[in-house]
Parts: structure tokens; C-alpha cells; sequence
């Protein structure tokens, strides 16, 4: 068959992130320098090559983008500049951008006063739903808990469930994989083992494992937080536990996210060199998320809610912008795609057995 | 500081391999009279102490040490070695003033019989830069065998004073009282021939060069390979053991912008496949592979000799090196991305011998005053007229031949040689009267 290439596809991933990938004169340092590639995966100067070239329907059914964990490796060692870890990054926000649905992603990736508009709306919603129960605090918290409860329920099976279908039908069913039902259960262990360790980062070889652990304690932390606040009721909780615990988590999610937007900051790794606006929003809305979650809590147990009301409806609004724009259609939906590319490739690699 | 001795010729090259060498001997042949200023003990440059050149196979020690008799011996050429040119000012066309330092030998070259009586008593063994570290050489030492003129030496930052030399020396050239001497010369043109640096691969720690002893240069194995060679055999460094599997790493140091050196060096594809035929030749079951980018044998005659590299059985393998590991016994091994397959892949060596490129050397750099002399981005001599003169400089009167303004390989040096000479013969005759 034929194979159309598109160069203009390299201005369609410009403004995903992607720089100077033109440049690539395909040596393959970049590859064999990389800690994660390996002789049946061997990344990234293909997906380069596969950029270069503008051949999307490649570039949708590999995993490769999400195989990178962006150790750095391969930009700081590119003879040509062509950093092509950036552009890995790139290919992950495409890909995010193609997986999801509604299209709503790719909307916000590349524009931003898009996002700014609809973080406004959010705040605005926020503002009107608050002016409608007339500030009433007891309605608000009440509300506030019945949103998460919804919107988790919701985005999972309205955003996230129909986009890892689609992820699959791209990267397995189109990449022509047959794979039996039982390894789909057998893989299940390495879903989890990733989605919870990130084990593979600590592969890059870079320097120690602070990064990985760093990540590991954040993810561990939110993960927590969500529960302690979902399902554990943080804010209306009398138990002295749960509330300990609430503080211990969020006050994680504030230290490690200033570490990260700080080293985004002094850009002094390449993988913080290059930060786009939804690497912004992602650890900004997060630190937020932490903050001012201890501090409604804060307020709560020292009895000032009530003449602060201001705290929770910021609370709130960071809350609902967070799980209506930065969950669904942002960057946080990395913990699942990394997780299931590395569950579909096990899968691959047992159904190719 | 001593009174410089004043001195005049028709013109000054500065640097003494190959197309300094060449422009002395061209201008001296014309009836000029000319000073040949080399920093180094001997004439001859790279070239001399190179193994074979590509794509004749010829000896490179055959071409140039006739050559450099020829120079030394020349009516019309004086030779001034360990000298630097510290500052030239143009006073008018035709009189420019130079400041040529000249340092002590502690040997009187006329009287040395280069018998090596006082290598063998001199009691410092030191690394011998003219072997690149291979072996060891003395204090007192003749530079190498072929070297011109053939004279001890006394190195004297290394030297313990012991007089041991002095002592042996049959002929009583060894002399300690010798002083740096001072020189104002005057001169109608001069010639820029001060050649290029070898690219240092320790700034590409992942090569493993300095801490992996079987990971040489390509000068290095261009020394192991050449007639007046150390090992008289080919030998890896490590533990002396003759290799079986040799690794050519091309682009190092070179199209690479971590170090700064976006350009090819355009010999070092041509030099390794050189040197991977001569060493099939010398180590018959050897595997020799080349790693490469893309093979770069633009020349007359350089097709044909790539192509015969492979119908010999040289293994050309398309993907640059990532980085080199190296293994309890020495062995190496490689990694790099198959580019033809696309696949990571390793790959186990005995020796690594890096193809190390081209830069610009930065001595040249402030002898010019008020900065007159124009470089490229990349250090290198700027060719005022590439496309009509390639020989000017931005000074009138200045010329320039051979690597000094960028790579290239030694047949178009000694045509940048013969550009030059021309083009400061010409000019002379233009600025007959003073």
C-alpha cells in the first residue's frame, strides 16, 4: 500500500511543543542513548522519523510516546538540537488530543485563551451556584461533596472510558494485534504495578531516583487526597484520624508541586526546559488543589469558615476547574494513558508470544 | 626582555606542515627569500606522522620527508623551529613588522648526530606526544625518527638537571646556558599556514576516551599503523593484546552541535576507511566496523575507494555511536541505533578507535593587532574571496593556505598551498619599492 506522507503535519506539532524536529539528519544517538529503549522498542528517533514524515496513522497506533518517561537523555546528547524528547512530549499531548472524544483536548492544548475562557466560565459557575444557595456554607460543602462524587462518576465513564477504548482500538485492534481475552487479564498486574508505581522512570539513568520518588509521593498523596475528601468525607469528618491524614496528604501535594513548578522555573533539566501551558495549568492547579484544601480544612478546625466563606468558594472553584478542564481534558490524563500503554504493550508482546 | 635581533625577508609562513611547508617552497623557488616559523621540533606537520594516504594508498612519510629535506636544505629558506610569531603589525604594503620568539632547544642541532646517546642516559621517562601517549619517551629525545631537523631535544619542563645527557653527548652539542631568543623581523607578505587541532574526544564523556584505555583516536591508530610506528605491530592499549574486532566511530566531534562543531571535517570518513583497509592488510582475520552517519567520499577517486573498503570485507554499519561501556576484560561495547533496522542494538569490540574531527586552531588568533585578522563562526581563517582568491585574508598582504581556513584533506592543502604562494608572489611583485 502507499504511503502518503504530510509535511505539513510538523506545523500541526509545533503547537503541541515540538521544536526543531526538522533537523533530525537520523544518526540514532538519541535512540541508543536512551535508558528505556530496547531492541523490540526502540525509540525515539522512529516516532521522529514517523513526525518528520507526517505519518499520523503510524504515530496512532504506537506506544512508543508513552514507553518515554522524558529522562532527557536523548536532547541533551542530540548532535542536531532536535530534541527529541520535547518531542515525544509533543506526541503525548497529540495523542491525548486524538484519543479523547470530544476534541475538546486538542481545543485546549493549542489555544490558550481557550482554556483561560473556560477556566473563567468555571469560576463564574462557581460564583453563580454559590449566589444561588446565598452563600449558605453548610449548602455549599454539602454541594461541593455531591459534585466530586458526580463529576469522578461521570468524566469516568463519559471522558475516560470511551477514550481508552479508543486508545485501544487505535494501538491494539488497528495495530492488528489479535490478542486472546486471558492475557487482557493476566496484563492487568502491570496496569496496576504502573499506575501506581511508575516504576519505569526510575529506569532513566540520569541521576538518582529523587525524580521518581518525588512523582511517587505526589501521585500517592492526590490519590489519597481524593479518597480522604471523596469517599472519607474530609471536610465533614468528626474523625481525628481521617482529618490528620487529610492534612498530611495535601500538605505533600503543596511541597512536591512547588519543587516542581520551581525546577519548571530554573529549567535546569531538559525535561523542564520546555513547558507548555498545560504543564502550567497541571502543577499550578494541583499546588492550588493542596493548598487550599489544608487551608479549608484549617479554617474548619479553627472555627473561621463561617466568617471566610471566600476560602471554600476558592476551594470550590479551584476544585470544579480541576475536574472539569486540567482531569478530562488536560494533562491529567497521563496517569491513565501511561498506564494503559504500558498495559496494552505487555498485552502485545504476550499476544506476539 | 632582550634587544630582538632585527632581521628581513621577502616573506613570512607561519606554520610548517604540509602547506606551510609547500607555499615556503614554492615562494623559494621563485627566488623570495623566506622564513618558515614552526612552534613545534620539527617540520612536516600532521602529515609526517601519518601511516598511508587515502585514496592512493601512498606512504605518507615517502611524500613528505623528501619534501622536508627539500625545505631544509633550500638556499632561500630559513627555518626557524620551537618559534612563535607573538605579534605582526602592518606598517605599510609592503612592511609588515613581526615579533618572533624562539625558544631554547639546549641542543646545537649543527652539532648533533641524533646517535641517541643521551636518550639512552636521560633517567625521565615522560608520555611521547609525538607517539599520542602510546609510549614513553625521554627527556633528552629525538622527536621522532623521521623527524627534520634530526637533533635531540632536551624537554625541559621535565627535565631534572641531572646532566647525565651532557655527560654522554660525544659531540658537546647539549647546552643548558641556551636563552630564548628575540626577533623583530621585517617582511614584504606573509602566510597564515598554521593548520588545525585534532577535535580532544574527552568532551564526549559517553566515548569512554581517557577512562577506557582500548578506546584510542584515529591519530593514535594512524601512529600504530605507520611505518615509524611504537608497537610494531597493532596493539590495544589496554593489555596489549592484538584485537580482532575494531570499532570505527565516525562524527566524533564532529556534525555535532553538544560540542560545538556543526561542520564535517571531510577527512575522517576517508581517513577510517583508509585505515580499516590497511589494517585488513595487517591483521588479516580481524573484523573491522565502521559506524557511521552517512559516508561522506565526495573526492576524486574516494567512491571507488569506499567501495573497495567493502568488497574487502570492512563492515559499514549506518547509525552514530550513543555511547560506549566497557567490560571487566577490556572488551568494549557499543551501542548504537541500527538505522537500517531501526533497532537499538549492542555490539562487542576489542578496540574503539574514535574518528575524531577538524577544529580550528586558536593560536593564531591575537598575533594580528587591532583584531584586523577576520575569523568564521568556527575559528577558522575567514576567506575574504572564497569564490575568486580563496588565499586572502582581510588584510592586504596576508594570505592564507591549507586546514587554517577549515577542513580539508591533503591534496587541497597543497593546493591552498600553491593559491597561496601565488597569490604572495603576485603581491609581492605589485610592492616592488618600498
Amino acid at each position: 500500500m502507499a504511503t502518503r506522507i504530510n509535511p505539513r503535519f510538523s506545523e500541526e506539532l509545533k503547537k503541541y511543543g515540538a521544536i526543531n524536529m526538522n533537523a533530525c539528519y537520523n544518526c540514532g544517538t538519541c535512540t541508543a542513548v536512551c535508558s528505556l529503549s530496547t531492541t523490540d522498542d526502540s525509540f525515539p528517533r522512529e516516532m521522529v522519523r514517523l513526525s518528520v514524515l507526517g505519518l499520523e496513522d503510524d504515530i496512532k497506533t504506537s506506544l512508543k510516546p508513552w514507553e518515554c518517561y522524558y529522562c532527557g537523555e536523548c536532547t541533551t546528547n542530540c548532535p542536531q538540537t532536535a530534541n527529541p524528547g520535547e518531542l515525544m512530549m509533543s506526541l503525548r499531548r497529540w495523542l491525548t488530543a486524538k484519543y479523547d472524544w470530544t476534541g475538546l483536548s486538542g481545543l485546549l492544548y493549542k489555544s490558550m485563551s481557550l482554556t483561560l475562557f473556560a477556566m473563567l466560565l468555571v469560576f463564574a459557575g462557581v460564583l453563580y451556584f454559590a449566589n444561588s444557595v446565598n452563600f449558605n456554607l453548610e449548602q455549599m460543602l454539602h454541594t461541593g461533596h455531591i459534585f466530586e462524587m458526580v463529576a469522578i462518576g461521570t468524566i469516568m465513564f463519559v471522558i475516560f472510558v470511551p477514550n481508552l477504548l479508543r486508545m485501544w482500538n487505535f494501538t491494539v485492534l488497528k495495530a492488528g494485534v489479535k490478542a486472546p481475552f486471558k492475557t487482557y487479564v493476566t496484563a492487568l498486574s502491570d496496569l496496576f504495578v504502573h499506575m501506581f508505581t511508575q516504576k519505569r522512570s526510575k529506569d532513566c539513568d540520569e541521576d538518582d531516583s529523587f525524580r521518581w520518588l518525588e512523582h511517587f509521593i505526589l501521585v500517592l498523596s492526590y490519590l489519597s487526597l481524593l479518597f480522604t475528601t471523596v469517599f472519607l468525607n474530609w471536610f465533614g469528618t468528626g474523625s481525628i484520624l481521617i482529618i490528620i491524614f487529610g492534612y498530611i496528604v495535601s500538605f505533600l501535594i503543596f511541597v512536591v508541586t512547588v519543587d516542581f513548578v520551581s525546577s519548571r522555573m530554573k529549567k535546569k533539566k531538559s525535561l523542564n526546559k520546555f513547558s507548555q501551558p498545560s504543564d502550567w495549568f497541571f502543577v499550578i492547579w494541583l499546588l492550588l488543589m493542596g493548598i487550599t484544601a489544608f487551608m479549608v480544612r484549617l479554617f474548619i478546625d479553627l472555627n473561621i469558615l463561617e466568617s471566610n466563606k471566600w476560602m471554600y468558594i476558592l476551594h470550590l472553584t479551584v476544585l470544579a476547574q480541576w475536574a472539569l478542564i486540567i482531569v478530562p481534558f488536560g494533562k491529567w490524563t497521563h496517569f491513565l494513558y501511561r498506564s494503559f500503554a504500558m498495559y496494552f504493550s505487555k498485552v502485545k508482546s504476550m499476544a506476539l508470544e | 626582555m632582550k634587544e630582538p635581533k632585527i632581521i628581513e625577508y621577502d616573506a613570512l609562513v607561519i606554520g610548517a606542515g604540509i602547506a606551510g611547508g609547500e607555499t615556503a617552497l614554492n615562494l623559494a623557488n621563485t627566488g623570495y627569500k623566506v622564513l618558515l616559523v614552526e612552534k613545534d621540533h620539527s617540520l612536516g606537520g600532521k602529515m609526517i606522522l601519518l601511516s598511508k594516504v587515502f585514496p592512493t594508498l601512498d606512504c605518507a612519510a615517502c611524500i613528505t620527508t623528501p619534501k622536508v629535506s627539500e625545505i631544509a636544505r633550500h638556499k632561500n629558506i630559513t627555518v626557524f623551529t620551537e618559534s612563535e610569531v607573538t605579534n605582526i603589525s602592518k606598517e605599510s604594503a609592503n612592511n609588515f613588522v613581526a615579533q618572533i620568539t624562539k625558544k631554547p632547544r639546549y641542543v646545537h642541532v649543527d652539532d648533533c648526530t641524533a646517535c641517541q646517546l643521551c636518550e639512552q642516559a636521560c633517567p625521565v621517562s615522560v608520555q611521547d606526544e609525538y607517539q599520542y601517549g602510546l609510549i614513553g619517551r625521554k627527556a633528552a629525545y629525538i622527536p621522532f625518527s623521521i623527524a627534520n631537523p634530526k637533533a635531540a631535544v632536551i624537554d625541559i619542563e621535565n627535565c631534572t638537571l641531572c646532566g647525565a645527557c651532557e655527560r654522554v653527548c660525544p659531540t658537546q652539542c647539549i647546552d643548558f646556558t641556551m636563552e630564548t631568543e628575540y626577533y623583530e623581523l621585517h617582511t614584504k607578505t606573509v602566510v597564515l599556514a598554521t593548520g588545525f587541532t585534532l577535535f580532544d574526544p574527552i568532551e564526549i564523556p559517553r566515548y569512554g576516551y581517557g577512562r577506557y584505555k582500548n578506546v584510542i583516536t584515529s591519530m593514535q591508530m594512524e601512529r600504530e599503523i605507520a611505518p615509524t610506528r611504537p608497537y610494531n605491530t597493532i596493539l590495544r592499549p589496554g593489555d596489549g593484546k592484538v584485537p580482532d574486532r575494531i570499532a570505527y566511530v565516525l562524527c566524533a566531534g564532529s556534525r555535532d552541535n553538544t560540542v560545538g562543531n556543526p561542520n564535517c571535517s571531510q577527512i575522517c570518513c576517508m581517513y577510517s576507511i583508509k585505515q580499516a583497509q590497511l589494517l585488513m592488510g595487517a591483521l588479516p582475520m580481524a573484523d573491522i566496523t565502521i559506524y557511521y552517519i552517512n559516508i561522506r567520499s565526495f573526492g576524486k577517486g574516494f567512491e571507488e575507494f569506499y567501495q573497495q573498503a567493502k568488497s574487502m570485507g570492512v563492515e559499514f554499519v549506518k547509525g552514530k555511536i550513543g555511547e560506549i561501556t566497557e567490560k571487566d576484560n577490556g572488551d568494549l561495547i557499543l551501542r548504537y541505533e541500527d538505522i537500517n533496522e531501526g533497532v537499538v542494538k549492542e555490539a562487542e569490540h576489542d578496540m574503539a578507535v574514535l574518528s575524531v574531527g577538524v577544529r580550528s586552531n586558536p593560536t593564531i588568533g591575537k598575533i594580528f593587532n587591532n583584531g584586523a585578522l577576520k575569523f568564521d563562526p568556527l575559528n577558522f581563517v575567514a576567506q575574504e574571496d572564497l569564490m575568486g582568491s580563496p588565499s586572502k585574508t582581510s588584510i592586504k598582504g596576508v594570505f592564507v593556505a591549507g586546514t587554517a581556513t577549515g577542513p580539508m584533506d591533503i591534496p587541497d592543502s597543497i593546493l591552498s598551498a600553491g593559491s597561496a604562494a601565488s597569490e604572495a608572489i603576485s603581491y609581492l611583485t605589485q610592492h616592488q619599492e618600498v
